[in-house]
């Protein structure tokens, strides 16, 4: 069942059509990774799905509410760069944001002393916002934005302000509430998107390039690619150069670095076995070799690289 | 009506948090005793500073107890819209540029709570200021000058507070329409200007125009600054004014909120 459907979006600022015709559905239940490059039009898809911006034209349904009625309760939206009242501490802000959404006094200073623990940072819950640290602002959106249990998850890169500990710490978390909740988010780190999604939307100039389920989209895409990293040793990086001028049938190099190469295989175990039997025999100082499918890193060169 | 307050408290919090709640009742407080003090004693000051000659200084007359009054509302009325006009300038564009509105907008909040909220956090910072100066003044006044009428003074502190409401919800307007906060005060303070010389100066009568307020509130006390027009239609077109101008404000936060 869609809870979200969105159709034929299109929102113009002067001249730029920063959204350009885009439609999805979010079933319920889902994990949806929107990605993209720069300027592609996430955060102003985005904000037009959370009520902050006005459609030029183009379609929001939410399941169960009329057009046009007001289903801001239903989201939980946490911006790109969240900003909150300094002089406010992190848990007056949580009690404050809850009692928005109508919850209780009571209810309300529960919840957030749940969700203070939960975004991890619970010690800090007494301090002012502004001297918190942009990662504390983070988790605080986060926590701000769950605070109601919204049906809809929206995230803006949730995870672009925080260290790599802090980003496992917030994936880990997203995992957990996948399980609660529909969740839309975009990111730039797609090793993350790739983890935690069901579907992804990988816009591309203020369209959609390729949406879908992941595993449908590596589907049509399967094409068995081996990656291969050296030392990068002068031996290695020889061998490297005169290997690649007689590459074995059914295999080619579809982008290379100065000490590794990919490849593209039609049958990935013949050329498996054709590559490591390679490798013995020239003693190649071999750092790393992943044989699998296209990852989303892939997918996304493929579908928002070559115009 | 249960958001509403919950943001109105958010809105008290802040001035007490940001200390407007204090300075702005001592700046007013400070003004509406300066008036009836220096008037008292500026023959004495005059004639200690010995630049005028003594028969000159016995020959000014001592101002009588209206006129005081009317002499502190005309403080309020300069320096001290002055001072609520750079309180609340920033009220919206401030919340929007930094992004806190936007945080808050996509709640299940509405547009008018947002800015009413705002808008009654104004106008209880202006009237408590206000009112703490200007019963200070009537204070000193009495004690220094003599009596002054009751009703006379009270109609003052009502003309003159709506007066101050007006210009505070201006500045409340031209903070949702201008993203720089020193323009909206620059506008508020303008249009405020505009209209009280309207009223004064042009030839004919305006019993709509609300920059009558001030000198309705003036007139009550002292008689020689009195237009002798009616004040209800006065009321009534600045009440309307105000409460479209807080339609307008609202209508400004929907559909293009930036950043
Ligand atoms: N308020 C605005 N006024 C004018 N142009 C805008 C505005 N907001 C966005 N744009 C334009 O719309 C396009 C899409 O911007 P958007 O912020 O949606 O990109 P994004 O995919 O979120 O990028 P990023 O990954 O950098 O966050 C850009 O070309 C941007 O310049
Ligand atoms: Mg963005």
């Amino acid at each position: 069942m869609a809870l979200l459907t969105v159709e034929r979006l299109v929102k113009t600022f002067g001249d730029v059509r920063a959204v350009d015709g885009v439609g999805f559905q979010v079933d319920e239940g889902r994990c949806i990774a929107l990605l993209g490059p720069n300027g592609a039009g996430k955060t102003t898809t985005i904000r037009m799905l959370t009520g902050l911006l006005r459609p030029t034209s183009g379609e929001i349904r939410m399941e169960g509410v009329a057009p046009g009625q007001d289903y801001r309760g239903w989201i939980g939206y946490l911006p790109q760069s969240p900003a909150f009242y300094g002089w406010m501490t992190g848990r007056e802000y949580l009690i404050h944001a809850g009692r928005l959404c109508g919850l209780s006094a009571k209810e309300a200073a529960r919840r957030s002393s749940e969700l203070l623990e939960r975004v991890g940072i619970g010690a800090a819950g007494k301090r002012r916002i502004a001297g918190y640290s942009g990662g504390m602002k983070q988790r605080l959106g986060l926590a701000q934005a769950l605070i109601h249990r919204p049906k809809l998850l929206v995230l803006d890169e949730p995870v672009s302000a925080l260290d790599p500990i802090g980003r496992r710490e917030v994936m880990s978390l997203l995992g957990e509430l996948k399980a609660e909740t529909t969740v839309l988010f975009s990111t730039h780190v797609l090793h993350d998107a790739e983890e935690l999604c069901d579907d992804v939307l990988i816009m591309r100039s203020g369209r959609i390039a390729v949406g879908g389920p992941l595993e449908r989209i590596r589907e049509q895409d399967r094409k068995p690619v081996l990656t291969l990293e050296t030392e990068g040793d002068a031996g290695s990086r020889s061998w490297l150069e005169g290997w690649l001028r007689r590459l074995p049938d059914g295999i080619e190099a579809s982008s290379r670095t100065a000490s590794g190469v990919r490849l593209a295989a039609r049958d990935l175990d013949a050329a498996r076995s054709a590559v490591l039997r390679e490798l013995a025999e020239a003693d190649v100082r071999v750092a790393k070799l992943e044989i699998g499918q296209t990852t989303l890193e892939d997918l996304f060169m493929k579908a928002v690289g070559n115009p | 009506m249960r958001t509403w307050l919950v943001l109105f408290r958010k809105e008290w919090l802040e001035l007490l948090r940001s200390y407007r709640l204090i300075w702005l009742p001592i700046s007013f407080l400070v003004l509406g005793v300066s008036q009836p003090i220096t008037a008292y004693f500026l023959p004495d000051i005059l004639a200690s500073s010995g630049g005028l000659p003594e028969d000159v200084v016995r020959s000014i007359p001592l101002p009588n107890a209206s006129e005081v009054m009317a002499g502190s509302l005309q403080q309020f009325g300069t320096i001290g819209l002055l001072l609520l006009a750079l309180s609340s300038m920033g009220a919206v564009s401030n919340e929007r540029a930094s992004g806190t509105a936007a945080m808050i907008l996509v709640k299940p909040v509405s547009y008018l709570s947002f800015i009413t909220a705002k808008w009654a956090s104004i106008l209880a910072i202006s009237w408590l200021s206000f009112a703490a100066g200007y019963v200070a003044s009537w204070y000193y006044t009495v004690t220094l000058f003599g009596s002054v009428g009751g009703p006379s003074v009270i109609a003052g502190l009502l003309y003159f507070g709506l007066w101050l409401s007006f210009v505070g919800t201006l500045a409340l307007l031209f903070s949702s329409l201008l993203s720089s906060p020193a323009a909206a005060a620059f506008g508020s303070l303008a249009l405020a200007a505009l209209l009280q010389v309207a009223a004064s100066s042009l030839p004919f009568e305006q019993p709509w125009n609300p920059g009558r307020l001030s000198q309705l509130a003036a007139g009550g006390l002292d008689a020689a600054l009195s237009d002798g027009g009616s004040a209800w239609l006065t009321v009534a077109v600045t009440a309307t004014a105000i409460a479209a101008a807080l339609y307008l404000a609202a209508r400004s936060l929907q559909g293009h909120s930036r950043s």
